[in-house]
């Protein structure tokens, strides 16, 4: 790998005292190799330490995140301090396209990837390229996600895809982009093939692999592989891209967006009906109610789960004293979630169980064991019984819809 | 009302043989519950597959005969001109073939016709000649679309399971061969190579956000845990109360 090269001549530079006319050398003096602040493993486990325990306990699940937040703040003390960079591209050389989802008008996991993959086509080779998102000019962290552009077609979730397809294609006709990349997941992939065609240019559906250089695809039941360089118009597999961690970038709204007023004749209506998220499969919902063997009062849970519009799961305990059905059970044996977020009542987080739920982005814990697994994986502990705190959850809700 | 089920060449995806493919079969089901006249059609090679359609609810089954690694689109724009189909429907993916999905979209363009994806349930409209399509979306939620026929659309998985295969009507029915003009090949866009597996990215935790003391709350009011958890879930965008 690319460890800088140890350069001795230039160490023994660095130490050199300038005192007397012999030289000297401060041997103590340490000069880090690669410029990298030297790690300071008792000042880390100092911050990670976890107050007002009755023993020594450290919150481990933002080691990187707080080490890093550590050695910023240590090399900001010396320095003066700066204000954060951001990434501008004034005149881009080209525009990479990143077709956006954004439910609920926040990034999901996918969006950030595909701007993760914009971004890497946009500063391949000599770089200078431009990252357009295509999303509502409202949502949020588009910056440091990776656009430095933002061109909000104004679609509203009514608006046939046919439609939504003309806007896209007249942007592609005033940026003329090198790249356009778009998910490949419903809509997106809908409208990907809809511009494919439109436009009358190849595309590569579901690529598995993506370089500057190549991408790459599955065929013939996954026996074959289908490859070359990347054209126009891409859609990407989920989990197939890294998410950009690099400066912010600008995301400034590009202003003169297309203004389209067409309408399909062939389309007489489009009425969206939301999802139930209480008759969801565990596998479709976005927000899972968990109940473990913490947990006594079953009824008073299943009830909570339908107020909070969640979907009702359950750890192996549970299903297996038959107290929830077995399609609810959450883990390794049971269902793998995706959902974006996991509230779990008196669940010690035993492994199998922890891998149901790898991929939640947000995880709840409420049990009354402070050094039980699933504490130690969520972003919010409450250590509580869990009959006391389900009660009072229930009441604040119908409190607050009673107000609203 | 008449109504075409594209069936393409597919493979079943673990054995590898010619095999219906599920969401063509879906298709069917789609097809009948709607009820009138439905016929397949098969661009390709005539293979088992083919009688397994017959045996989930088609009566009969055109095929257009062809070498198995010739393009399909032409011949199959060719045979929707000429006889007049009111409703196209074709699965979302292929199965065991190049699977990019983009047959039907380039049927819709070729006839001008529109298209609707990813249908999970089609009903009659309530004006002759419209259709009222319910479309898969994430999460649960449908979306409504009524369409004036002549139109395409792609089916779902999310659509009602298949009807169980029956093998008498797959004897019975009947599979017509059609011959259809040669059509010059468009040079291959991509190069192949054997299957090579790549490993997805780990789906790791997503960043919690805050400093341990605001994440860790020891012996709160429960009255104060429920606020603390419905605060939570609010600033993260997934429900507010
Ligand atoms: C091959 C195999 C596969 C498995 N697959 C799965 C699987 O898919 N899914 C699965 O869930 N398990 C699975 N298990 C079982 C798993 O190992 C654990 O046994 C199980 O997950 C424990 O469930 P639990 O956390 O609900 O119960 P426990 O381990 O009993 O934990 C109960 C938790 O509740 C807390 N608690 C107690 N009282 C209260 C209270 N009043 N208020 C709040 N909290 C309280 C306790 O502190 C404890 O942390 C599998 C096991 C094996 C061997
Ligand atoms: N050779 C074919 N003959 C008839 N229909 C086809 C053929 N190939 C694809 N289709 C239809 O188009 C859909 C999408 O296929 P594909 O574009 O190959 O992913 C399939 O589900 C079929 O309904």
């Amino acid at each position: 790998m690319s460890r800088p090269r140890r350069d001795p001549r230039a160490e023994r530079e660095a130490k050199t005292v300038a005192v007397t006319a012999r030289r000297r050398l401060d041997l103590a003096a340490f000069v880090s190799p690669s410029r990298r602040p030297r790690r300071d493993p008792r000042a880390e486990l100092d911050v990670i330490e976890v107050f007002g325990a009755p023993r020594r306990r450290y919150d481990r699940t933002q080691t990187t995140a707080l080490v890093s937040r550590m050695m910023k703040r240590a090399a900001t003390q010396d320095a003066e301090p700066k204000a954060p960079q951001v990434r501008i591209v004034e005149t881009p050389a080209f525009h990479v396209f990143a077709v956006l989802q954004t439910p609920k008008g926040r990034l999901s996991r996918f969006d950030r990837q595909i701007l993760g993959a914009a971004r890497m086509l946009a500063d391949a080779g000599s770089g200078g390229g431009a990252v357009v998102a295509l999303a509502s000019a409202a949502t949020a962290d588009l910056g440091p996600a990776g656009a430095d552009r933002i061109l909000d077609l104004g679609d509203e979730p009514n608006r046939p895809a046919s439609l939504r397809t003309e806007g896209v294609k007249a942007a592609v006709e005033q940026l003329q982009p090198k790249h356009i990349l778009l998910a490949e997941d419903d809509e997106s992939a809908d409208l990907a093939r809809r511009l494919a065609v439109t436009l009358g240019e190849p595309i590569m559906t579901d690529a598995v692999y993506l370089s500057a250089k190549q991408v790459a695809r599955r065929k013939n039941g996954m026996r074959a592989e289908e490859y070359g360089e990347p054209p126009r118009i891409i859609t990407l597999g989920e989990d197939r891209a890294a998410n950009y961690s690099g400066a912010p970038c600008e995301a400034r709204a590009i202003e003169d967006a297309p203004a389209l007023d067409l309408n399909d004749p062939a389309i007489l209506s489009v009425e969206t009906i939301p999802g139930d998220p209480t008759q969801l499969s565990l596998s479709e919902t976005d927000f899972v109610v968990s109940a473990g063997n913490g947990v006594t009062d079953i009824e008073v849970f299943k009830n909570l789960a339908k107020v909070m519009t969640a979907t009702p799961g359950a750890s192996r305990v549970i299903c297996d004293a038959g107290l929830m059905p077995r399609s609810a059970q959450v883990g390794a044996s049971g269902t793998v979630l995706s959902s974006e977020c996991y509230l779990a009542f008196g669940i010690a987080g035993a492994p199998q169980h922890l891998q149901g739920i790898a991929g939640c982005d947000h995880v709840i814990a409420v049990n009354t064991d402070l050094h039980a697994k699933m504490v130690e994986r969520s972003g919010l502990a409450i250590i509580q019984d869990a009959q006391l705190v389900m009660p009072a959850l229930w009441q604040l809700i119908e409190e607050r819809r009673g107000k609203a | 009302m008449k109504t075409a089920v594209l069936l393409s060449t597919s493979r079943h995806p673990v054995s590898g043989r010619p095999a219906l493919a599920r969401l063509e079969s879906q298709a069917i089901g789609l097809a009948t519950r709607l009820g009138g006249e439905i016929v397949g059609i098969h661009a390709g090679e005539r293979t088992d597959a083919t009688r397994e359609a017959l045996g989930v609810g088609l009566t009969s089954v055109e095929c257009l005969e062809m070498p198995a690694d010739a393009d399909p689109v032409p011949a199959l724009i060719e045979r929707l001109q000429a006889e007049k189909f009111d409703l196209v429907l074709a699965g979302r993916r292929g199965q065991g073939g190049l699977d990019t999905g983009l047959v039907p979209y380039l049927i819709a363009k070729a006839l001008d016709r529109p298209i609707i994806a990813d249908a999970a349930a089609i009903e009659a409209g309530s004006e002759a000649g419209t259709i009222r399509v319910d479309q898969a979306l994430k999460k649960g939620a449908r979306r409504r679309i009524t369409v004036r026929l002549p139109a395409i659309v792609t089916v779902h998985s999310l659509a009602p399971a298949p009807a169980v295969f029956a093998y008498g009507a797959s004897r019975r029915g009947e599979i017509r061969s059609l011959a259809v003009a040669e059509h010059a090949q468009d040079a291959a866009t991509w190069a192949e190579r054997p299957y090579r597996n790549r490993p997805r990215l780990m789906r790791t935790a997503g960043v919690a956000t805050g400093d341990a003391s605001e994440k860790l709350h020891v012996q709160p009011d429960p009255q104060e845990a429920a606020k603390l958890i419905l605060d939570y879930l609010e600033r993260n965008g997934i429900r507010s109360f």
